[in-house]
């Protein structure tokens, strides 16, 4: 008897010790309550909203959050230069992997986080991982790593003025080849130009950040950024009427001093009523409707189809939000990114014009409800849409040194515009640049 | 007579006491740590192959043989030099003649002067952002200021041609009155007896200004131009806020290529490099200044 209550007592004992177990090993919020984390951010939508929500997550978990948000290329500088000094002051940082994932990733500045994702006690149950777009978390997926969580997709989009299309008689573009005869009508248009518009088209000029826009001209056209062979590609045939078309409109029918404007200036010249024509990102779209009767008086969509090729192709993409992998906060840093990606605050991002990359909150009833409040909201939710189903985030010759490549056709672009080359001279110029990068 | 030992408190030559020269150390330490360490370590970076990301690479001098072969670099170099001479004969002429204008009036010194200071007191960051606003070809005020008196747009910042012009002209609007007042300063510090003697001897107007006034104020002038020199050669935020080097390369100097090439492109030997040859370069046009002002001394 003595025997088997022994053995009783040491079963229960071995229950005991396997219930502290699976308690340890389950997930908490407050695992770091007292600890505090560092996030450098880009200027952008997603993070301005973020700065509004980020005391709920100190609420929810007792972790204290300093917050560092920089315009675009401050924040390249910045992010560059604090991981290359392996500094812990940055636990949490957004990254384009589209643009730097190899670079970062060969430097050895990502945690990976499939490990974390792995681990019940870190990840909260029911994180969906298979509810983010599939193009969006392959393009957070580098080497086989996963190096961040997807925050928003985005892409360009075609913004036009329906009234002023409507006044003038011209059609809305069907095609890619129908957006110079609608420039000259509407550059001829006398009631357009009663109306406020200046000039009727307006996109990126300025060097470094045009090829976001330019992707959807050479792709759409049938051309494309890289060769057969993996050169690069601006000087083939094929790829010189996108080119073409693209410093066509900037040079005839764009704002004076397009070359040094990119999307605050195009955003300030839709919003103004100054254009009646825009390729600019999806992103920006709250700003634009933010100005008067924008709302209501702006069509939106996917860039219109190549009538020869049949294809509308432009840049998507998505930010990130990765963790660094010389942080000494990296678990609290993973409660972060998990609570920044969860449906609930992707839903009320929204608000902010958030494209959410999880399809239960692009298809949830939130996002329903805040698309059919206005019909613009709905056509710019199914232009992304389109853009994730036939964008790519590839838009430069093949280099890992992609800033570089993507700064070096935008150089052509300007060329052109400038009237120093003509297109075929100024692309094949480029070519031989960007071929030495790879 | 035997010499007398020396101890700490006791003055040295000159009423110096040497046994206090120790206290210089965390003076020169400071330097050491804080000038000497961060310049040592760009010459160091500047003979390697480093780009951010990827293990160091030493190649001797192979970045400095790159720059005297990159086309970039050499279009940036003139084009430094452009905007050096065009903003400093700019601010030169402009500013010693509001200095000399503010010297003259009696009335209304003071305010004038604070009015003076107010430019260069405005980041440069802010006065690239007012430029943006304001001459910005399409939805700028001044082209609609122009257009009210009857003269075409200009393009200004967006014209390859101009852009440089805009960028002397911005420039010159912020630092001209800071060499007013130092020209101003000079004035009033020259000898009246040699005012008076020149009036007594006839010379007025013109002749006076270039024989009398300009020869004496020239050492002053010349330190103007040593100061506004350095900050010339290594002028960055207002073309780096307006036209980020554009259009095309219209306005990359050696300053913004650099930048661009180490915190954009992420190769900071060869940025490295540049800012190296760009010190040299600025340290030449001291020493070169350093010799016109000992030669224009009175």
């Amino acid at each position: 008897m003595k025997k088997y209550l022994l053995s009783a007592c040491f079963g229960l004992a071995l229950l005991g010790a396997g219930g502290t177990a699976a308690v340890a090993q389950s997930f908490d919020w407050q695992s770091h309550k007292g600890a505090t984390i560092n996030l450098l951010f880009n200027n952008h939508p997603w993070s301005q909203a973020m700065r509004d929500l980020t005391k709920e997550f100190t609420a929810k978990t007792g972790i204290e959050i300093r917050m560092d948000i920089f315009n675009e290329e401050q924040f390249w500088a910045r992010r560059a230069t604090q991981m290359q000094a392996h500094s812990p002051d940055i636990d949490v940082f957004m990254s384009l992997a589209s643009r730097e994932g190899h670079v970062f990733d060969q430097a050895g500045w990502y945690v990976d986080l499939l490990p974390l994702v792995k681990n019940p006690a870190a990840t909260m149950p029911g994180f969906d991982m298979t509810d983010f777009s599939k193009a969006v978390m392959d393009g957070e997926t580098v080497n086989g790593k996963l190096v961040g969580l997807p925050i928003n997709q985005e892409g360009p989009l075609f913004y036009w003025r329906k009234d002023i299309f409507a006044k003038c008689g011209v059609a809305e573009p069907m095609a890619a080849e129908d957006l110079l005869p609608a420039a000259e009508k509407l550059k001829n248009c006398a009631a357009a130009h009663e109306m406020g518009m200046t000039v009727p088209w307006s996109s990126r000029g300025l060097r470094s950040t045009l090829s976001y826009n330019l992707a959807a001209f050479v792709y759409s056209l049938g051309g494309d950024f890289s060769t057969p062979d993996g050169k690069s590609g601006l000087c083939q045939p094929k790829t010189l009427p996108g080119l073409e078309l693209y410093a066509k409109l900037l040079k005839d029918y764009g704002p004076p001093g397009a070359l040094n404007h990119t999307f605050t200036q195009v955003v300030e010249l839709l919003g103004q009523g100054r254009v009646a024509m825009a390729y600019e990102s999806s992103n920006e779209f709250s700003n634009i409707v933010h100005f008067p009767n924008r709302a209501n008086d702006l069509g939106v969509k996917s860039f219109p189809p190549s009538r020869a090729t049949g294809i509308s192709k432009p840049a998507a993409i998505g930010w990130g939000i990765s963790i660094s992998a010389y942080s000494k906060q990296q678990e609290a840093a993973w409660l972060f990114l998990q609570w920044a990606t969860s449906s609930e605050i992707e839903g009320r991002l929204v608000q902010a014009g958030v494209a959410p990359p999880r399809a239960s909150v692009f298809n949830g009833a939130t996002f329903n409800a805040w698309a059919a409040e206005l019909p613009i909201r709905r056509a710019w939710a199914e232009s992304l849409l389109a853009v994730a189903r036939t964008g790519t985030g590839f838009y430069q010759a093949p280099t890992d040194r992609v800033p570089e490549a993507r700064d070096l056709t935008g150089n052509v672009i300007q060329q052109i515009v400038l009237g120093q080359a003509s297109v075929k001279d100024a692309a094949c110029a480029g070519d031989v640049e960007l071929n030495k990068l790879q | 007579m035997a010499k007398a030992a020396r101890v700490w408190w006791a003055p040295g030559p000159r009423g110096r006491p040497p046994g206090f020269t120790w206290m210089i150390w965390p003076a020169m330490l400071f330097a050491l740590a804080m000038i000497v360490f961060p310049f040592g370590y760009a010459l160091v970076l500047s003979l390697q192959d480093f780009v951010f990301g990827h293990e160091a690479r030493f190649v001797g001098l192979g970045n400095y043989v790159r720059l005297t072969r990159d086309p970039l670099v050499r279009d940036a170099f003139v084009l430094t030099l452009e905007l050096w001479l065009v903003s400093l004969a700019l601010q030169l002429a402009i500013g010693t003649w509001l200095g000399l204008l503010l010297a003259r009036s009696r009335r209304g010194r003071g305010l004038a002067r604070t009015v003076l200071v107010s430019p260069f007191m405005l980041p440069p960051v802010v006065v690239g952002m007012m430029a943006i606003v304001i001459l910005d070809p399409s939805f700028g005020i001044a082209n609609w200021l122009l257009g009210q008196i009857g003269i075409a747009p200009r393009l200004f910042l967006a014209n390859p041609e101009t852009v440089i012009l805009t960028v002397a002209a911005l420039d010159t609007w912020q630092w001209a009155p800071f060499v007013a007042l130092i020209v101003l300063g000079g004035y009033l510090s020259l000898p009246s007896d040699v005012f008076e003697a020149a009036a007594i001897d006839g010379a007025s107007g013109w002749r006076r200004f270039r024989h009398v006034t300009l020869p004496l104020l020239a050492p002053t002038i010349v330190t103007a131009a040593v100061l506004r020199s350095v900050d010339l050669l290594r002028f960055f935020d207002i073309i780096y806020i307006t036209t980020g080097g554009g259009p095309g390369y219209a306005s990359t100097t050696l300053n913004i290529l650099a930048y661009r090439r180490g915190f954009e492109f992420m190769d900071i030997g060869y940025a490295t490099a540049m800012m190296a040859a760009l010190a040299v370069a600025v340290f030449g046009t001291t020493l070169a200044f350093a010799r016109i002002r000992r030669a224009v001394r009175w």
